[in-house]
């Protein structure tokens, strides 16, 4: 290699000495290349922290070690309340753990929550998630906020969704009136909270900081109609092992209701139909209310909220 | 002659003939009719398709409107659409003599509502798969249509809204890996590189130089304290011990010539972009002088906004607020109360237009009632994802009280019905990384000036020095002095400021203690 080749060379590598940040919205609106497509840690959102990859994995097993049978109850919409009163009432079960809705528009969730008795279905400690778009959750703010609710139910975090790109199934295409201003791209939900916890004794109940708040959409997960992370979430944050999901809302057979091991789900569109109440009574007898304290996880395991730096 | 048979034909496949995959295609329906006539044992023999356009034409005659030609014309060679009912009456006249229970019939040939010829497509019948499926993919394709004033919002902002200099981040960890041990690094800064070793980097991983040369990476800062089986610093490059932290620093690289090249060439595609402002008739949304008028530089006040007269602002297209939530944080800035915000007389500030409100955990209510309040209806909320240095969201560290947050929320509050917005052109997320403690993303004013035009009057609460921008007017008490270059303005502050002094003159002689030092403004032309 000649010299002056070499230094053109040297040249051409020399480090830029001002750092760069890239405007990602400004690149959408030119490219069309979405702004979340560039966040890095998709696939692997613990990608660089080996302790908390740990961490997922173990509670990932743990979790699936501890769980009934996947149990699906076909319901129709207007079928849900008296099915649920019925298993309130003469059944007599409740669960620690209730998600209510999916990523999908037409979901019939105020009178759900207006005609069911929550604070029986809902064991204290408990908790609510409530999933539906940003706008639904807007709307549902005045049931919420009021008093009666709020006294039973605090809101303690509002979690987002993010689908991938806009040929995603949970790309809330139809949400686009004409007079949108900006184009949606999200889903909410509202975490609430019944009956006590604390973050820093009730370990053997809440595991705290695991997950965040906001999930965006993995690509060829194949999870039908609800994203898994959704009761991952669900999963990593309560040891309890009663949990129930309502989907009032028909969701095609484009993309099916899948059936989760620990989980009864209710919907419409489920793809089996084997909920007994006298099995599931039985099981969680076997099993436990609660998923046992384990050293190694609780070692893993964000405690208290870091100082900040 | 009327063919009857023909017109029974036409009457009972009028879905399929005029649907895919026939279309109302004249020739193809002759050929399908030759094909019923074989079923049903007739002589299809000298049965020629210039016979059967003259049939047609007959039938179409006799009842008028009962066949729509495509074009409105015999020579299309394509039927659009057939009547049942004209059919089934010119059937009934041509038949009458001959059919004894004329009322039964004439019951059936009612016209159908619509709702009976939309299910009507739905029955089962042998082709039922393909129209169910046409009936879908029509109704989705109108259901996706996008207005046309955001197609040509989108097309008009794609030619001439200025672009930002863009580099592309590598997201190959092996590259990253190598270039560690080919920089120079020295007091946490990227020196040089060692480019006569690249070569050899090549052969381990191919279109390594090439990925170098069109991308940033980020560099593993490997010190002798590092401990690379730790994984990286929650902190990254805002860690306050980098000289002692063990786990993994990165350093961006990029080269100069990359920069300089994509510098340049961004700026001569927005000297073109600027060039072509003129160009679009689609001028909806805009100021009418919007090619020649140039921006207004940027404005702020330093004030106390809870005891600002709102009204020497004017009226504003779009208003950003950041206030600083009194939720049990200690913040290094003094914070206002929520009620002290909930009494802001923002509702002064626009007849019509939007307001942007940051808020955060238990303030997200407050602040939805508090926009209701102002006289807003709450249409959108954006997300900005945090990411860190290297484009990751922060799952550690900033922790939330039950579970980390790696988002903040905008509330995007609408007064009125405001027509000169240019909607749809964003989205509801902002992918940025995190800087300062509580400083928000600058991708948020190019959204808003996307949305209402670069010459809408723009109006930030509770801004930083940071915060100020062309075009813009700040206010805020952590401002430093005042800057007005809108005479109105500039006018009616000046008079708040005189009528405080004077008030502040009459309190001392009243013998009222006075606070202090409220009178250091200093106006700058």
């Amino acid at each position: 290699m000649s010299n002056k080749s070499r230094k053109e060379k040297h040249v051409s590598f020399k480090p830029a000495k001002e750092l760069h940040k890239n405007d990602y919205s400004n690149n959408y609106v030119h490219t069309g290349s979405l702004p979340q497509k560039h966040v890095s840690n998709i696939d692997n959102t613990v990608e660089g922290y080996p302790k908390l990859e740990k961490l997922f994995q173990m509670k990932g097993e743990q979790v699936a070690q501890y769980t009934t049978t996947p149990f699906g109850c076909k319901v129709d919409i207007d079928q849900m309340v008296p099915t649920i009163n019925h298993w309130i009432q003469k059944e007599k079960l409740t669960f620690d753990v209730v998600m209510i809705g999916c990523l999908t528009n037409n979901q019939f969730i105020y009178p759900l929550l207006t005609q069911l008795a929550m604070d029986k279905l809902v064991s204290k400690p408990g908790f609510l998630f409530i999933w539906a778009s940003a706008q639904k959750i807007n709307e549902l703010n005045r049931l919420l906020s009021n008093e009666a609710w709020a006294k039973k139910f605090r809101r303690s975090e509002e979690l987002v969704f993010v689908p991938i790109d806009k040929d995603s199934p949970f790309f809330p295409g139809l949400d686009q009136p004409d007079h949108s201003l900006i184009e949606k791209m999200q889903w909410h939900c509202w975490m609430c909270i019944t009956g006590t916890v604390r973050r820093s004794t009730d370990g053997h109940l809440i595991h705290c900081n695991i997950d965040t708040d906001l999930c965006i959409e993995k690509k060829g997960t194949n999870d039908g109609a609800v994203p898994s992370h959704l009761y991952k979430v669900a999963e990593n944050f309560s040891t309890s092992t009663r949990r129930l999901h309502i989907i009032p809302a028909r969701t095609g057979k484009d993309y099916p209701v899948r059936l989760r091991p620990g989980w009864v789900i209710m919907s419409p569109d489920i793809m089996l139909d084997n909920f007994a109440p006298g099995r599931y009574r039985s099981e969680i007898e076997k099993l436990g209310c609660n998923i046992p304290m384990k050293n190694e996880i609780q070692n893993l395991r964000p405690k208290s909220p870091t100082q900040k730096a | 002659m009327i063919d009857i048979d023909l017109v029974c034909f036409l009457k009972e496949n009028q879905l399929g003939l005029v649907a895919l995959p026939v279309l109302g295609n004249l020739e193809e329906i002759c050929l399908l009719y030759a094909i019923d006539r074989k079923i049903r044992g007739e002589d299809g023999e000298g049965y020629t398709f210039e016979r059967f356009v003259e049939v047609l034409k007959r039938i179409s005659e006799a009842a008028p409107g009962s066949l729509k030609f495509k074009n409105d014309c015999l020579m299309a060679e394509a039927l659009e659409f057939i009547d049942e009912t004209i059919l089934g009456r010119l059937l009934l006249v041509v038949t009458t003599p001959y059919i004894k229970y004329k009322p039964v019939v004439v019951k059936e040939e009612k016209p159908k509502l619509l709702l009976d010829r939309l299910t009507g497509a739905l029955e089962d019948k042998p082709d039922c798969r393909l129209t169910r499926h046409n009936l879908l993919d029509q109704l989705r394709t109108s259901l996706d249509v996008v207005p046309a004033s955001v197609e040509l919002g989108k097309e008009r902002v794609q030619n001439t809204g200025s672009i930002a200099e863009y580099i592309p981040v590598c997201a190959n960890r092996q590259h990253a890996m190598l270039l560690a041990s080919y920089v120079h690094i020295v007091n946490n800064k990227i020196v040089s590189l060692q480019s006569a070793k690249l070569p050899k980097a090549e052969s381990y991983s191919p279109r390594f130089i090439e990925c170098l040369q069109s991308k940033i990476h980020y560099v593993p800062n490997l010190k002798p304290q590092t401990d690379l089986s730790l994984g990286d610093c929650s902190y990254l490059d805002t860690c306050h011990k980098l000289n002692t932290c063990r786990y993994v620093h990165y350093l961006q690289y990029l080269p100069e010539s990359l920069k300089t090249k994509i510098a340049n060439e961004t700026k001569q595609t927005n000297n073109k972009l600027s060039s072509q402002r003129a160009v679009p008739f689609y001028v909806h949304g805009n100021c009418c002088s919007d090619v020649v008028k140039s921006q207004l530089p940027e404005q702020w006040i330093q004030c106390d906004v809870r005891k600002f007269d709102f009204s020497i602002l004017g009226k504003f297209s779009a208003v950003i607020a950041d206030p600083a939530w009194n939720i049990h944080m200690n913040l290094p800035y003094g914070t206002c109360n929520d009620v002290e915000l909930l009494d802001l007389p923002l509702n002064q500030l626009q007849d019509e237009g939007m307001l942007f409100l940051w808020v955060t955990g238990r303030a997200i209510e407050l602040g939805k009632e508090s926009l209701e309040k102002w006289g807003y209806e709450v249409v959108h909320e954006i997300s900005w994802i945090k990411t860190n240095q290297l484009g990751r969201t922060i799952v550690t560290g900033r922790t939330g009280h039950w579970l980390n947050h790696s988002k903040e929320h905008l509330l995007v509050g609408l007064k009125g019905n405001p027509s000169w917005l240019n909607r749809r052109l964003d989205t509801d997320l902002i992918v940025s990384s995190t800087r300062e403690t509580s400083r928000k993303p600058d991708e948020l004013y190019g959204l808003i000036e996307r949305l209402v035009g670069p010459h809408a009057r723009k109006l930030e609460i509770f801004g930083r020095d940071h915060n100020l921008r062309p075009g813009w007017l700040t206010v805020g008490n952590q401002l430093t002095g005042t800057c007005i270059h809108e005479a109105d303005v500039k006018m009616r502050y000046q008079k708040f400021i005189s009528n405080r002094k004077a008030d502040l003159a009459k309190k001392r002689v009243d013998g009222t203690p006075c606070r202090k030092s409220t009178n250091a403004f200093k106006l700058r032309q």
